[in-house]
Parts: C-alpha cells; structure tokens; sequence
C-alpha cells in the first residue's frame, strides 16, 4: 500500500486538530504547517515500516488475519499504550 | 451617545450560520462558543439594526473575544465585513457584503481559557458597506484559518460593535 493521498493527510490533520480541540488538548507551540509535516512523517514510517510489522506477527495471524484487521490491532495496541481514545 | 460607546453586543447564540463554512455553536464550561476550524475558513453572521444614536461620522470598531481550544502559542486572524440591508438597498436574495478588513497575525494566549480582544477598525462609508443609522444590517466574522498558523479551533465568545 503507498502512503496516503494527499487529501487524506489533509484530512486526518484537520481531524487530529479538530478532536485536540474537543479534548482541549494543548499541541504546545506546534504550527499547523508543522504538525502537518508531522503527520506526513507518520504516514510515511507506517508505510516503511508496514512490512516488518506484519513480518513480526506470529503465525496464524499473520496469513489468516486481512490487512485491516492487523492495522485494526495496531491500532489497539497503541491506543491502549498511551490511553488515546 | 458618542465615540467610544458600545453600539452593539452579538453573543454566539446571535450567529446565524452561512449555508456553507459556518462556525459551530459549542458550549466551553457552559460558555456558549463560537468553534472556527483550524484548516477551512469559516464563519458567523450576526444581523441587526445601527442605533439611531450612531453618529455616522467617526466610523466603527468591532471587538472580537476569541479563545482558542488547544493553541497556547503562534498566531490567529481574523477578518470582518459589513453587509448593507437599509430601506431598499439590498435585495436579501442575494449576499453582498463589502471587502473585508482584518485583524491579523495577533499572537494567542499562553493559556488556552484565556479570552483574548481583537478589534478591526471601520471608516465610516463604504468601509462599512455605508450602513447608516436605523439601516438593517449583517456583520460577518471570518477566521483566515488559510493564512493564520495557530493549530486547533479559535472559538468566539462575544463581538462587539463600539462607536470609533
């Protein structure tokens, strides 16, 4: 899978802005221009890094489980590791 | 009345939102809020009616309290117009509000409750779309989140229209 279209970065930037607003979540002295940059870099290391997280899961997950629901799982994880809901 | 007397006092429940890009009404520790997205240029419109004690000559001053949702740092714009109603003068069908004047790059507060005072002076005349005293009118309040650099929502708290 390629890195997002650009329009979908677009879009998850203005939603991560719009739900720290909801939260009031302080984002520091972080820029739009910059946090946008930040999320373009996230999606290009989970692009990179795609391979080796679905190489690192144990069979049978690794070939019974679709693509979306290893992403899914992730997305759990790390959820749970730093209490983002 | 004279210059430097309040005119006019719009709170977020006076918005009526456009058809498109509108700011949305939110409520911050039951403070009724304006919410302008950080990404897309939105707005809100407040209608009234000049006073008949506007003098007509020294022109306006609108106020605009703003706090932001989660910035603490960089900058917001902002930019108001004025839209002509008076006796026969706009055929409401239609918008037709003048070029905007703005309030730009104003460096937000450290804290994100804080309730910061922008104010956009307007010449009285077609600065001001020539609204005249006891002339219907709509104000719109846009936030140029395009040019502005502060991340997360700026929400409005109050507007106010002061005699310059």
């Amino acid at each position: 899978m390629a890195v997002l279209p650009d329009e979908d970065r677009a879009a998850v930037w203005s939603q991560f802005m719009s739900d720290a607003s909801g939260d009031r979540d302080t984002l520091g002295a972080v820029t739009k221009a910059e946090l946008r940059a930040a999320i373009n870099v996230a999606d290009d290391w989970v692009d990179t890094n795609a391979s080796a997280f679905n190489a690192a899961l144990p069979l049978p997950s690794r070939n019974e489980l679709t693509a979306k629901q290893k992403a899914r799982l992730l997305v759990y994880v790390v959820e749970r590791r730093w209490e983002v809901t | 009345m004279a210059s430097g007397d309040t005119l006019l006092i719009f709170t977020p429940l006076h918005n009526e939102p456009p058809s498109a890009n509108f700011a949305t009404l939110d409520m911050r520790n039951l403070h009724p809020v304006l919410d302008f997205d950080a990404t897309t240029n939105e707005s809100a419109v407040f209608s009234a009616v000049m006073p008949r004690n506007y003098a007509g000559t020294t022109g306006v001053t609108v106020y605009l309290h703003y706090a932001m949702s989660s910035a603490v740092a960089n900058t917001v714009d902002w930019d108001v117009a004025f839209e002509r109603i008076g006796d026969q003068q706009l055929d409401i069908d239609g918008d037709s509000f003048a070029a905007v004047n703005s309030v730009d790059n104003t460096t937000v507060p450290g804290t994100t409750g804080l309730v910061d005072i922008v104010n956009v002076t307007f010449a009285d005349g077609a600065d001001m779309d020539s609204v005249a005293v006891g002339e219907g009118f709509r104000l719109k309040v846009t936030r140029d989140a395009a040019s502005d650099d502060a991340a997360g929502d700026a929400e409005l708290v109050f507007v106010e229209i002061k005699e310059t």
